[in-house]
């Protein structure tokens, strides 16, 4: 995994932690595996709002856009509104959420550019 | 139907090329177009070369559909969707291809990306957003080759090498600079070459080479450029409504977003309310210009086109206005005129700081637009002409300066908590 990659990532992890955290969720635990292709950020917190979850979803799981990621990435963990979120659905190839012992689990999935 | 789908898909831009290089021909002759056209081609082209002045109506359109047409096919050949930046990036080009743009002087750039884009092991396709706007960086080839005054033998390679040199930098440092101003400019590139070109100013300047700035323009076309920017901007409003009938249902929806970078229409809001955003910004661009009295030249139809391809990556009449007004009142309470080229540009290409109205509001809208005005003469100097999108390099330091300062006041009122 390159610098580039690990930089990314930790972005993405400052905009979904602040995204929580801007919308009240206070307490959560993240999760981070990778392999050499593939991330996966796990993020367990109290059940999110159904607006919530919708938003999420429908931001994250659109079709990667990698000329969005090149240019914009360095937007990322500073959130703003939800343009904010759409940079981050470039970077970002898949987003499941789940409900496991009442709380929420979403697992976000990035395949890495930057090996 | 089909071809409605297909061309929908790319957002009519072929036709937008076909209607540009029709225009060309009823506008002049072959003969005209193509001596004109040699002559844009010779031209430095640094800011401000009209080339309606130095080519001709007809050339200069000839050379506005030849680049068009040339990144067309290079998208298609890369298999790109017509997303909102790609959009914007082709109008854009179009825009700019008015005073400053050819093919010529465009392509050793788009090597430059190509080599760093190897460098790093991604595809050159990662890159087409800047590739697009690199372009406003192509006077540096021409201004090399045909304004330095030195042999061909030295000017052709300086001229190239100094396009491939600047176009390896420009990926990373364009999404260095984003952070700049936080994505409140939607000209970052412009912001980014702006920088690059203080650079090369302050290198030729060292060498004693004399860095030409500005040139006449030409206002003999004004009428036919109403005109033109009248079909385009119905075409785009008859097209968003032949794919779908309903097409301004989200148009408020899309006027809530603020702009700021990366805000993708087609991708948020669709195909048909975003052409009709693009025909509604042809409509404005083209009345503050007739309202004012400006007379339309290169750079005013530049101004017009960039802000149409904008209509698809973060400017609606909520946010542009705005500022729009903020940098008319900077011209009419300060010392400046209207007589100027700039601070007519500057009336449009102040939208690059209309996601500041998007976010904060009108009035801070007002007054980014009154900071972006007055800087924009000054930025010119200091970035020495090559870099054709000076208001962008203007706009990122009004941006750079409101934003923090917004952001510190809602703190102090208690407005920073979401």
């Amino acid at each position: 995994m390159s610098q580039n990659e690990i930089r990314i990532v930790t972005k993405i992890i400052r905009e979904m932690s602040l995204f929580l955290l801007l919308h009240g969720y206070k307490d959560f635990d993240l999760k981070l595996v990778n392999d050499p292709n593939h991330t996966y950020i796990t993020i367990t917190s109290a059940p999110l709002s159904e607006a919530m979850v919708t938003l999420i979803l429908e931001n994250l799981n659109r079709k990667r856009q990698l000329e969005i990621e090149t240019y914009g990435w360095e937007l990322l963990g500073d959130i703003d509104e939800k343009s904010d979120f759409a940079i981050l659905g470039s970077l970002i190839d898949r987003v499941e959420h789940s409900l496991k012992n009442n709380q929420s689990v979403l697992k976000l999935t990035r395949v890495n550019q930057y090996l | 139907m089909t071809k409605l789908k297909t061309l929908s898909q790319r957002m009519f831009i072929p036709i937008i090329a076909i209607i540009l290089f029709a225009a060309a021909f009823v506008v002049d002759t072959w003969e005209n177009i193509l001596s004109g056209y040699l002559n844009i081609l010779q031209s430095p082209s640094v800011l401000v070369s009209d080339f309606i002045y130095i080519g001709g109506l007809g050339a200069t359109l000839f050379n506005v559909a030849t680049v068009m047409v040339f990144n067309i096919v290079m998208l298609r050949v890369l298999k790109f969707d017509m997303s909102g930046p790609i959009f914007a990036g082709v109008l854009t080009i179009a825009g700019f291809s008015f005073f400053g743009k050819n093919i010529f002087n465009s392509l050793p750039l788009y090597g430059g990306i190509w080599l760093y884009a190897k460098t790093q092991r991604l595809e050159f396709k990662s890159f087409m957003i800047v590739v697009l706007f690199s372009t406003g960086i192509s006077p540096l080839v021409s201004f090399f080759i045909f304004g330095t005054g030195w042999p061909y033998v030295y000017g052709v390679p300086a001229g190239i090498a100094a396009g491939i040199l600047t176009g390896f930098v420009l990926p990373a440092f364009s999404a260095h600079t984003i952070r700049f101003h936080k994505g409140y400019n939607l000209y970052n590139i412009g912001f980014a070459m702006g920088i690059i070109s203080m650079v090369w100013a302050a290198l030729l300047s060292s060498f004693q080479v004399d860095l030409r700035l500005g040139g006449p323009t030409s206002e003999a076309s004004h009428d036919a450029l109403v005109v033109i920017t009248l079909i385009l901007s119905t075409v785009f409003l008859v097209l968003a409504y032949l794919t779908d009938p309903k097409a301004h249902r989200r148009y408020r929806e899309l006027m809530q977003s603020s702009g700021r970078l990366v805000s993708d229409f087609v991708r948020e809001y669709g195909r048909p309310v975003t052409l009709l955003n693009v025909a509604v910004m042809g409509y404005i661009s083209l009345a503050v210009v007739l309202v004012l009295g400006l007379k339309i030249n290169g750079p005013v139809m530049s101004g017009i086109l960039t802000v149409m391809g904008f209509g698809a990556f973060g400017k609606h009449p909520r946010n542009a206005l705005p500022v729009m007004f903020g940098a008319w009142l900077g011209v009419v309470l300060t010392g400046y005129t209207l007589d100027s080229v700039g601070m007519m540009i500057a009336l449009l290409f102040v939208t690059a700081v209309a996601p500041i109205a998007g976010r904060y509001g009108p009035w801070v809208g007002i007054v980014a637009g009154f900071i972006h005005i007055i800087i924009t003469p000054f930025a010119l100097s200091f970035q020495g002409g090559f870099d054709l999108y000076n208001n962008g390099f203007a706009a990122g330091f009004a941006a750079a300066l409101i934003v923090p300062l917004i952001e510190a006041l809602k703190k102090l009122k208690g407005e920073d908590v979401e």
